[in-house]
């Protein structure tokens, strides 16, 4: 039996345990308080995707900047593409992001910034340059509540990066002015051979939904510009618009063709790189920055060129965008050099670094006279403003587009038909 | 038959030493108050954590902000959606698979190597090789063998078996069967490793007066071998049941959940709801499902292999 004096005594050493503890822990947290001296750290972390390993622009971008602030220090982070945007969501989502990172512009991906936005994860940006740098790619995809939060990497087309020597070489033909009747054309003249005219990374749902996407932009918003705006208002749905029925019908009219190479619906983006090196595929579908990519990595041997899908019938528009963004971490201990970093990119100084490097060409460009080679194809659609954007900008959430993208896997395999892919986008929208 | 004790029985002296320090004083309170910070530590980063987890999945939080209480209509989204329903399905096979092929894979290459073998000690290093190594790189070297022009298929060719070639990771039935080959062959080696330590405890002695006694190979087995191991078969499946209901690596660097989410599970689809979706409320309801499925299947399998004798 324990007397009351030693009753006391335990009690005393478990107060003491407790009051030791919770001394530890004040002490703790008090000493994360702050850094007490006022100067930010000049340090920052700068993640990108890194679909082909030729981002190099960045760090141009980055080398420049630094150059101009000397004892700033950038470390990059190059993140495998095919899981980028997941990775990115992640990290964001998990108070470790990095303090500037690639992401997309709009609420219809993944990494797009408008829902970090909203949820105060990214850094407002508040330099007063950037609304007029921003405003020819569309300000309000880089907006949430009126605030700035990402900056452009620059304007693309997304289309068909074209290897038109090769595909030349092997008696293959595909224009801009191509139908998509000389798409099935090609194809089969292409097959016999024994290449293909299309790579498709059928496991990398943001290849197989870059696909339908272009194909989209003239079967759907080609007539008409505001789908968007009227799939918002619920007037119109996916699965009873006939241009997004076309445009999954003519997907799967492009595999039974032939018109992707082997083994298609599992590929990932290794397959379009190795491919494309040994000649095997004729073209693939990405941003136009690709074609610069491979044309350097290539040591200029390999001279690719943008082209826009042809529509399944009626007019072909391409599909221009300046989604690719940069935003900076709301959290980053370095707040004003960030903003300062991003403002740069943004600047026409950074625009033109980037532009050299990655192949995409300064927002508001309007001589389309200066443009890059791969470009030229594509030109007179620029100039006529026969194109339409990037749609996912103004999609609510990131599961359309991800489920558009693994519903074209699932078609390619058998899995899913076209009603059903369509119905799952509309249930996906109302996703709150 | 007299059987040794499990453990040895303390005299009465060292029986008495703990009753009579406890009425000691000083040291006798360390009996409960020394553990207060280990509970504590426990308590908050592991029970509360859990508790808050499954706090959130009767919410529709999306992981920053306020939040409303929507009862039950995470789980029941859940069991109505094909696509989680079909995640939870896979998730079952994948671990009664990944149970039933590791243990006995595993089972066999312990036997075949627990005596006898001049090589095997070599061998056992061999076979638990692939276990230390990142499950994360062995899927991703499995996915390039798996692949269209890869070399599963270039050796089927070869050997004149090209009617067997498949486009492995596109069709849902063998992509869910390539997840579960990749995760098998990475376990077999710490399953043996258990089963042969349960082994080393079988005296030989047993199984030769057994084999004199006219018993055949397979009677020895199941009469002598495997109730004698029957500890080390329940930590090995129930660790191996664990492991599979929470499959997560594999699946994400194999198929990423494809083709268009046949392999999903609920650890990739927690991940995917939760973080790409940010449907926390969603994502933790799963959770939650996850650890109540782990806590019936463990306690059901450990009422399956408990020892009886």
């Amino acid at each position: 039996m324990i007397n009351n004096t030693g009753r006391r005594r335990r009690w005393a050493a478990t107060a003491a345990v407790v009051a030791l503890g919770g001394i530890s822990l004040a002490a703790c947290s008090s000493s994360g308080g702050g850094s007490g001296s006022g100067q930010e750290p000049q340090t920052i972390t700068f993640a990108y995707s890194n679909p082909s390993g030729n981002e190099h622009y960045y760090q141009d971008a980055a080398a420049a900047y630094k150059k101009a602030h000397p004892g700033v220090a950038i470390t990059m982070q190059s993140l495998p593409a095919e899981s980028y945007a997941q990775a990115i969501a992640t990290r964001i989502q998990g108070g470790n992001a990095p303090d500037v990172f690639q992401a997309e512009s709009g609420s219809g991906q993944a990494d797009s910034i408008q829902p970090f936005a909203k949820a105060g994860l990214l850094l407002p940006l508040t330099d007063p340059a950037l609304k007029a740098e921003l405003t020819p790619a569309g300000l309000s995809q880089f907006q949430y509540n009126g605030k700035i939060y990402a900056v452009s990497l620059g304007s693309a087309v997304n289309g068909i990066v074209y290897n038109d020597q090769l595909a030349k070489a092997a008696g293959v033909t595909l224009t801009a002015n191509s139908t998509f009747s000389d798409v099935l054309q090609a194809c089969a003249a292409a097959k016999a051979k024994g290449k293909s005219l299309f790579g498709l990374a059928g496991s990398a749902a943001p290849n197989t939904g870059i696909l339908a996407l272009e194909i989209a932009t003239s079967a759907v918003y080609g007539a008409d510009p505001n789908w968007d705006a009227q799939r918002t208002a619920d007037t119109v749905k996916f699965a009873t618009t006939p241009g997004w029925t076309a445009t999954l019908n003519s997907i799967v009219q492009l595999y039974k063709a032939g018109c992707f190479q082997p083994g298609a619906q599992s590929a990932g983006f290794d397959a379009l790189t190795n491919g494309s090196s040994r000649g095997q595929l004729f073209g693939f579908f990405a941003p136009s920055g690709a074609a610069h990519d491979i044309s350097v990595a290539s040591g200029g041997h390999v001279n690719l060129v943008a082209l826009p899908f042809p529509a399944p019938s009626g007019q072909t528009y391409a599909s221009v965008s300046s989604d690719t963004s940069v935003a900076g971490n709301a959290h980053t201990k370095s707040p004003k050099l960030v903003a300062s970093f991003l403002a740069f990119l943004a600047s026409p100084a950074g625009q033109k670094i980037l532009s050299a490097g990655s192949g995409y060409f300064p927002v508001g460009t309007t001589n389309v006279s200066t443009l890059s080679a791969p470009y030229k194809p594509v030109a007179a659609m620029i100039t006529s403003r026969q194109y339409r954007g990037f749609p996912t900008i103004n999609w609510p959430n990131g599961k359309v587009y991800a489920d558009l993208g693994s519903g074209v896997q699932g078609l390619l395999t058998g899995q899913e038909t076209v009603p059903q892919v369509l119905q799952q986008m509309d249930s996906d929208w109302t996703t709150p | 038959m007299t059987r040794s004790p499990a453990t040895p029985t303390l005299a009465q002296g060292e029986n008495a030493r703990p009753g009579r320090a406890a009425r000691s004083g000083l040291v006798g309170y360390g009996y409960w108050w020394w553990t207060v910070p280990a509970l504590v530590l426990t308590g908050t980063v592991i029970y509360l954590a859990t508790a808050s987890g499954a706090f959130y999945a009767f919410t529709n939080w999306t992981g920053i902000g306020p939040y409303n209480f929507v009862g039950v209509s995470n789980f029941v989204k859940v069991f109505q959606t094909p696509q989680l329903l079909g995640a939870l399905v896979n998730t079952v096979l994948l671990a009664v698979g990944f149970v039933v092929f590791t243990n006995l894979i595993g089972l066999g290459f312990a036997l075949a190597l627990n005596r006898t073998l001049k090589t095997r000690y070599l061998l056992r290093t061999l076979i638990f090789l692939p276990v230390v190594l990142s499950p994360v790189a062995v899927s991703f070297i499995w996915k390039f063998i798996f692949a269209y022009n890869g070399p599963l298929n270039q050796i089927l060719g070869d050997v004149g078996l090209g009617s067997l070639r498949h486009n492995w990771l596109a069709v849902p039935k063998l992509a869910l069967g390539c997840v579960l080959v990749v995760m098998v062959w990475q376990s077999i080696g710490f399953v043996s490793v258990v089963y042969l330590a349960g082994l080393a405890t079988v005296p030989a002695e047993l199984e030769e007066a057994a084999a004199i006694d006219g018993a055949g190979m397979w009677r020895r087995f199941r009469r002598i071998t495997l109730p004698l191991i029957q500890p080390s078969l329940a930590i090995a499946t129930t660790l191996t049941l664990i492991q599979g209901l929470r499959v997560f690596d594999q699946v994400m660097a194999l198929t990423g959940g494809g083709p268009d989410n046949a392999t999903q599970t609920l650890a990739t689809e927690i991940y995917q709801q939760t973080f790409t979706y940010q449907e926390f409320g969603l994502g933790a309801a799963m959770a939650l499902l996850l650890t109540v499925f782990i806590l019936v299947f463990t306690v059901a399998q450990l009422a399956l292999t408990r020892d009886r004798t």
